[in-house]
């Protein structure tokens, strides 16, 4: 009796196990395909940016999106039209400096701030986080007047020199070496070293991934960054990538389709960095705002 | 020999030196510098090189004058009102989230893993056979790309999606936004020859149902757009009788909720409509000033709840403005109508109408925003969420909304305020890069944000005083705004 019972509860049982698995399979396979959907709006523009990119100047207007053949000599052209290779290579000479010097700087103050106990440091390092919340705007004009007293107005130094400095960096980079052990710390002083290569040689190279994070966010902040060089460069061939596509866009903007390659090459490879690196960013921003 | 303590100190100096002192130079020397700049009257058309006044300090009059300077208001207005878009992009991020939070690896089942891509290719691969090349091409690529998203997607779960939507907001800048001016040209761009169609089509259907239906219509969405105040308005003053809100949470959220009344002052189609909203509106908040404001059954400190009020106000902000535009958008689709000659309606011409080129700009900053950061930090905060609490929800019984409604939407309290604070705090400063890049803030001002006129004011007209004495007034109103975070951040947390 017991027996029979128990096969037959089994047996519904596996039958409603059978529909919840094929209900479950249905969902998810209706959750990807919505996603695939929502994927494809998110993707829509590039693809157009793409397509238009490949299109003679006399099919720029037309309202198919194909070209009737890819112009794939469109992507050299815009070298010729602007000098794209120097707006390229300015705009990564400025950011490599600018993400050499801050993740420098950054971790140096963050060091000093995890690592060493100094009387007033909790309040500094309090003022370094208020100062986050300032508006960069308010500080645009006076130093732009710094900047033309110093006489770095159209010079890359003008647009290293003050980017060079970051609170954020330094926010980070402490949330990130407040992780690491302090026994670490009595050890090598137990073994005599002196807190510069504590610095260098214990704690740097323990906060690697937050280094690589850091590096990430800061050069593609810089290879972004307009209000500061639109506001600094005067001339043409020192012009970075965001400034030099303004001005392509307002002397040649008619040329649409030499305009859609210069963005699409200006933005592959941002596309290329975050598809590589994806999981130290999502990481790096999941830590940064959810600890603060 | 150095004691300890001393050595302690001067390496934490040494160590900070090299940021401190950029920082000095680029940080705190400015902003004092920027703060007397706006007492002054430097106006570099006044004090330059060929006529030399010396630069004198003029008190307040800056700030006088920006105060009554119609254009500062007007582009105040822009500002927040470029913000309405976020609930929208927020809410869009978090349900992004909930979708990518899903188990979508589908382990389960092999068989599954291999039939959907592989229908999918083959359908792909007929089609291409059928359909050949041309401008069929399109439907291919696009298929093909849905396909390849799906089948990646399939067999790497949501990374792939994650990627996805998060690239607008990672790309964006100005190759995006020139992008984005193409796609709005209003002859040429794609989004009015997509649109082109069902624009004629609702055209035609407003201009064949009879007026009273269509006045029905407006009448009937402010309606609800009132009922939904009305429900707030309860179950705010509930909250408060309860002593779940104190006063000051229920007085902030009172303003929030009411703010749709004066924007229809300013929208209301029909002079009938622009007095019985906020007619009602106010009638309904006097009511249950005057019902509800006597008995108190569980006292609280007026601090209390502030960040639960305005959470509140904030979701009910978003269905009562969509009535609310819905009603403008049937009455200004019925006047385009009756005006035109034309028998198709013409679609919207973007970035060169005065109206439209703010509704352009917020889709473009929905479509780059929900996929942003925040959906990010949702998802953390979703994987977060215990799994007890949402197993004991599925043994009572609850349904999925009833689930979402009282288990994980409180758990994702904090992060919801962290995240609004901080777009109140980036929407206000800005606005610059896309008026600069897109519009140069035209038509006649109406994309022009604070963050372009400091600009315009500071590095176009060379008013360099004026410029700051707006910049300051932006500062003192992001300053006000990190306050209230940081005295309510945290106690929100806690409630």
């Amino acid at each position: 009796m017991s027996m029979t019972e128990n096969s037959k509860r089994d047996s519904v049982m596996n039958v409603s196990k059978g529909r919840t698995l094929k209900r479950e399979i249905m969902g998810i396979s209706l959750l990807h395909i919505l996603l695939a959907g929502m994927s494809l709006l998110f993707m829509l523009p590039f693809l157009w940016m793409v397509l238009t990119s490949l299109k003679t100047l006399a099919e720029v207007g037309l309202p198919e999106w194909m070209p009737a053949a890819f112009q794939w000599k469109n992507y050299p052209e815009v070298f010729d039209v602007i000098p794209f290779a120097k707006f390229y290579w300015n705009s990564i000479l400025i950011a490599s400096w600018v993400t050499f010097l801050q993740v420098f700087t950054s971790s140096l103050a963050a060091f000093s701030f995890s690592r060493l106990n100094w009387p007033g440091r909790d309040k500094v390092f309090l003022m370094y986080l208020a100062t986050m919340m300032l508006p960069g705007l308010v500080m645009m004009i006076p130093n732009y007047q710094i900047m033309i007293s110093l006489g770095w107005v159209d010079s890359f130094v003008g647009l290293i020199v003050p980017a060079s400095f970051s609170a954020f960096g330094t926010f980070m980079m402490r949330q990130f070496m407040m992780t690491i052990p302090t026994s670490l710390d009595e050890a090598a002083e137990i073994d005599g070293a002196s807190k510069w290569q504590l610095y260098w040689d214990v704690i740097l190279p323990l906060s690697k991934p937050g280094l690589i994070t850091l590096t990430i966010f800061t050069f593609m902040g810089n290879y972004q960054s307009f209000f500061w060089p639109l506001v600094m460069l005067k001339s043409i061939d020192k012009y970075t990538l965001p400034v030099g596509l303004l001005f392509f866009d307002s002397t040649r903007g008619q040329t649409t389709h030499l305009l859609m390659a210069g963005v699409t090459m200006s933005v592959l490879p941002m596309v290329i960095v975050f598809i590589i690196m994806q999981k130290q960013m999502v990481k790096g921003i999941q830590l940064g705002a959810v600890k603060g | 020999m150095l004691s300890k303590k001393t050595s302690n100190t001067i390496a934490g100096i040494a160590f900070l030196s090299p940021n401190i002192i950029g920082f000095l130079c680029f940080t705190t020397i400015p902003l004092v510098f920027s703060m007397v700049l706006a007492f002054s009257n430097w106006d570099l058309t006044l004090h330059n090189m060929f006529h030399d006044e010396a630069i004198k300090f003029v008190g307040l009059k800056n700030f006088i004058r920006l105060f009554q300077e119609r254009d500062f208001w007007k582009f105040l207005g822009n500002t927040l009102f470029l913000m309405m878009g976020a609930p929208f992009a927020i809410a869009g991020s978090l349900i992004a989230a909930i979708l990518l939070n899903k188990d979508l690896k589908g382990k389960k089942s092999g068989v599954f893993k291999i039939i959907l891509p592989g229908a999918i290719l083959f359908i792909s691969c007929v089609m291409l056979t059928l359909v050949g090349m041309g401008a069929a091409a399109l439907t291919i690529l696009i298929v093909g790309a849905v396909g390849m998203t799906l089948i990646s997607g399939i067999l790497f779960g949501q990374t792939v999606y994650r990627t996805l939507f998060y690239l607008p907001n990672f790309t964006s800048g100005v190759a995006v936004y020139i992008l984005w001016k193409k796609l709005y040209s209003p002859q040429t761009g794609p989004v009015n020859a997509v649109l082109d169609k069902p624009v004629s089509v609702v055209g035609n259907i407003v201009n064949a149902t009879p007026s009273w239906v269509l006045l029905a219509g407006e009448w009937l969405c402010l309606l609800i757009g009132l009922f939904i105040m009305m429900k707030v308005l309860k179950s705010l003053f509930n909250h408060w009788k309860e002593g779940d809100i104190g006063s000051c949470g229920l007085v902030l959220a009172l303003f929030f909720v009411m703010l749709p009344a004066f924007f229809a002052i300013l929208w209301a189609p029909t002079a009938a409509m622009k007095l019985a909203v906020p007619a009602i509106a106010v009638v309904l908040l006097v009511f249950h000033l005057a019902t509800d404001l006597k008995t108190r059954d569980f006292p609280c400190t007026i601090w209390h709840g502030v960040g639960s009020g305005f959470m509140i106000a904030m979701i009910s902000l978003i269905p009562m403005f969509m009535f609310i535009g819905f009603a403008a958008a049937i009455a200004h689709l019925a006047d385009i109508t009756r005006q035109t000659d034309f028998s198709v309606l013409p679609p919207p011409e973007w970035l060169a109408s005065y109206d439209w080129a703010k509704p352009a700009i917020m889709i473009m900053g929905l479509w780059m925003a929900i996929g942003s950061n925040n959906m990010l930090l949702y998802l953390a905060g979703l994987s977060n969420v215990p799994p007890e609490l949402e197993e004991a929800a599925d043994i009572d019984g609850a349904s999925p909304f009833q689930k979402f409604w009282h288990v994980t939407w409180p758990q994702l309290a904090p992060i919801t305020f962290f995240i609004v604070v901080m777009t109140v705090i980036g929407g206000l400063q800005g606005g610059f890069e896309m008026a600069r890049t897109m519009t140069q803030g035209g038509p006649f001002g109406s994309t022009t944000t604070l963050s372009y006129f400091i600009y315009n004011e500071g590095f176009a007209t060379g008013r360099l005083g004026y410029s700051s004495a707006i910049s300051w007034v932006l500062f003192i109103m992001v300053f006000s705004i990190t306050m209230i975070n940081w005295k309510f951040g945290s106690k929100y947390v806690n409630d």
